[in-house]
């Protein structure tokens, strides 16, 4: 009987393996590959560069400034979205009215695709009929035109709130999941030894929430390491490679200056920095199934 | 029922797409497979019905797939390494075609054009400068297109200019008026950084001349010559007149073009395919808007017009050559095409056999403009190595955002510009 589960496993996984092999691990080696040539993406003629394309990334001042806003990303997809999906959780986990309706609403923006996010946060941007310099003309006694994604001050946190928009709807979601399994008679004690609302969340509720806390976190994490898809719509990583990620910018020395085996060695850094967050994020997640159970 | 078991249900998930999987997909042998970025605002409808008159005229069915202007830059190199490009696909005369014809991604189409005859057929200007690359002709010309200076000339009356200035002079004069009346004399929609190459050009080759221009563009000269400061140091002094509208950065050519429609600004340095936008939003040419030749600055410079030629071209691993060849023949000698196309899109037909008169009073304008000048040059992301253009493009973006900063951006687009070059 276990013979004959083990080939029942053995064959349902292999379809989704082959397929993970073909799309996945497959394209990896290759980037390895590439990353040691000079290959411009399209011609057959290229040539083995040893570790050029590597050495050449630490006088890379694009680069450095791509690692930079990628590490601004990370740190604001930590604070952004999980602490506002935190607050809408903790909002809405409650017996309010409308809970269930104001629920969906907010997590609306995560079930749009990242093109349509994007074209929607480009029209609120937009200088001149935008929704955002709308507003803030009322404040001003001149009509406000800022050019938010054409400015290499604000590009990319532009993007990042547009990004962020999105994400605290799946926060939101991972929160409220959290909530549920927290104890209701913890929280009952809490009332009845006279714990105030912000007490009862500092001492209880934050420290239970813990294992949600290290999925939000690592999603959003995770996420921000892959956000390419609504920077190209919203700047295209510009103006000026301002709003440049390390994503963006491999995507940029590949297809854009034609630099295919340069662009390899940025996705074989980008991987290493990838597997070092989800390590972490297994790490975190084993410590703390091991605190809770 | 009986019930039907894991395994039975496993083999048989499995059996329907081998079963699928045995009876290869042969392509239809009479079918031929196109590319194109002729999208959206740019003439999707029109090459649509320019389609259906082949596949009509001659039972081939075409497979065909439209791709974004922009995207089509990147996407058409990257089937070019995967070996699976289209049949025929639509590209750029110029370094591009240089580019991929130099990866050995084209197939030579000399045969067909002597078959068709084409030396009789085709404009011997763009012939020339288009169609051949490395001693051979890859690309055929499909259209082309004029960039002059579009206007709003119920703006222009408004403000009270009642003629298009002929001299530099009178443009500057131009400007000052509109400006006066608190309309933005140029509008510029560089979001996607190509549209501001044009004013580079012309200022460069209205000082400089075509010579010197196209030794910058092959790398025979460098972006910290004199010859560039000054065509920069020109751009700069329209921009610190306040002649161009803000946020040229946040616009996209269209959203200039609604500007200029708009009456929020006057005029816009674009190419013809403008008024195939304007076109099909209603404008009537002549009324709403008009055309004229941005005026020279220098005695004794040759008068050059830009603009790129958009052509077809063959694939290498090509699998229908015979449909193809008719296909590129039928699209440049079937008047009916041509003509139908080239008002729709807003472009220039390369066939001499078209009666410019047929086309509207603007157009006439852009043909007439073009065979009056000395030479046709492509414009800069076409006439310079992908790799070059890149640097380019971004530097006119930069020096829009920042004019005061143009030694700076000069000095890093000369240092980029030569390490395009050397790679």
């Amino acid at each position: 009987m276990e013979r004959h589960n083990r080939i029942w496993r053995a064959a349902l996984l292999a379809l989704p393996l082959a397929v993970f092999v073909a799309f996945v691990v497959a394209p990896l080696l290759t980037s390895f590959y590439y990353s040691v040539t000079n290959w411009n993406g399209y011609s057959s003629n290229y040539a083995f560069v040893g570790l050029a394309n590597f050495t050449r990334i630490a006088s890379d001042r694009l680069f450095m400034q791509a690692a930079v806003n990628t590490a601004i990303w990370i740190v604001a997809a930590i604070a952004l979205p999980t602490t506002l999906g935190l607050a809408l959780a903790l909002l809405l986990d409650s017996k309010v009215a409308g809970a269930r309706i104001f629920k969906s609403i907010f997590y609306l923006p995560i079930c749009l695709s990242a093109v349509i996010v994007g074209q929607i946060w480009i029209w609120i941007y937009q200088p001149d009929w935008g929704l955002l310099n709308a507003f803030l003309s009322h404040f001003s006694d001149r009509p406000f035109h800022y050019a938010w994604l054409a400015k290499p001050g604000s590009a990319l946190w532009s993007v990042i709130v547009a990004w962020s928009w999105q994400q605290t709807g799946l926060s939101m979601v991972i929160y409220l999941a959290g909530l549920t399994s927290i104890p209701g008679d913890l929280l009952e004690v809490c009332e009845i030894e006279g714990a105030t609302r912000w007490q009862r969340i500092r001492l209880v509720v934050l420290p239970l929430l813990a294992p949600a806390t290290v999925v939000a976190v690592a999603l959003s994490v995770i996420n921000a390491l892959k956000g390419f898809d609504i920077l190209y719509i919203m700047t295209g990583g510009g103006p000026f490679n301002s709003s440049d990620t390390l994503a963006m910018h491999m995507y940029n020395e590949s297809f854009k200056k034609y630099h295919m085996g340069y662009g390899s060695a940025i996705s074989i850094v980008l991987f290493l920095i990838a597997i070092s967050v989800i390590g972490l994020y297994f790490r975190e997640l084993r410590k703390v199934d091991r605190i809770y159970g | 029922m009986e019930r039907i078991n894991r395994r039975t249900f496993l083999w048989g998930s499995l059996a329907a797409p081998a079963v699928g999987l045995a009876f290869p997909a042969f392509a239809d042998s009479g079918e031929l497979t196109i590319s194109h970025y002729f999208t959206g605002d740019l003439g999707l409808k029109a090459f649509n019905e320019e389609l259906e008159k082949f596949t009509k005229a001659t039972g081939i069915a075409i497979k065909n797939s439209p791709i974004g202007h922009e995207d089509y830059k990147t996407d058409i190199l990257v089937r070019a390494a995967g070996n699976s490009l289209p049949d025929v696909f639509s590209y750029w005369a110029g370094a591009r075609v240089q580019f991929i014809v130099d990866s050995g991604s084209l197939h030579p189409i000399d045969d067909m054009w002597k078959q068709a005859n084409l030396d009789s057929i085709v404009s011997k200007q763009v012939a020339a400068s288009a169609t051949s690359y490395n001693g051979h002709r890859y690309l055929l010309p499909f259209n082309y297109h004029y960039v002059g200076v579009f206007y709003n000339p119920k703006v222009f009356a408004a403000a009270g200019a009642s003629t298009a200035p002929k001299t530099w002079d009178e443009f500057l004069a131009v400007c000052k008026l509109l400006k006066s009346k608190g309309v933005a004399p140029i509008a510029v929609g560089s979001k996607n950084r190509w549209p501001a190459q044009f004013w580079f050009d012309y200022l460069l080759l209205r000082t400089a001349g075509p010579v010197y221009r196209a030794k910058l563009m092959s790398g025979a000269a460098k972006y910290s010559d004199p010859e560039v400061a000054a065509a920069m140091a020109l751009w700069k002094s329209l921009l610190d007149a306040g002649y161009f509208a803000e946020n040229a950065n946040a616009q996209d050519w269209t959203d200039a073009a609604d500007k200029v429609t708009r009456g929020e600004a006057a005029m816009t340095l674009m190419g013809t395919w403008v008024t195939g936008y304007w076109n099909a939003n209603g404008l009537s040419p002549g009324k709403d808007y008009d055309v004229f030749v941005l005026p020279p600055l220098k005695s004794g410079v040759p008068n050059v017009a830009v603009g790129p030629v958009d052509g077809l071209v063959m694939a290498a691993n090509v699998k229908n050559v015979a449909g193809a060849n008719k296909f590129l023949e039928f699209m440049i000698t079937n008047e009916d095409v041509q003509s139908s196309w080239v008002s729709g899109q807003g472009a220039l037909s390369a066939n001499v056999k078209i009666d410019p008169s047929r086309f509207n009073s603007v157009m006439q304008k852009a043909a007439a403009a073009v065979a009056a000048a000395d030479e046709f040059a492509f414009n800069y992301d076409l006439a310079t190595p992908p790799p070059v253009a890149e640097v380019g493009l971004s530097m006119f973006a930069k020096f829009i955002d920042s004019p005061s900063d143009v030694q700076a951006i000069l000095a890093q687009a000369a240092g980029e510009a030569e390490t395009a070059f050397k790679k």
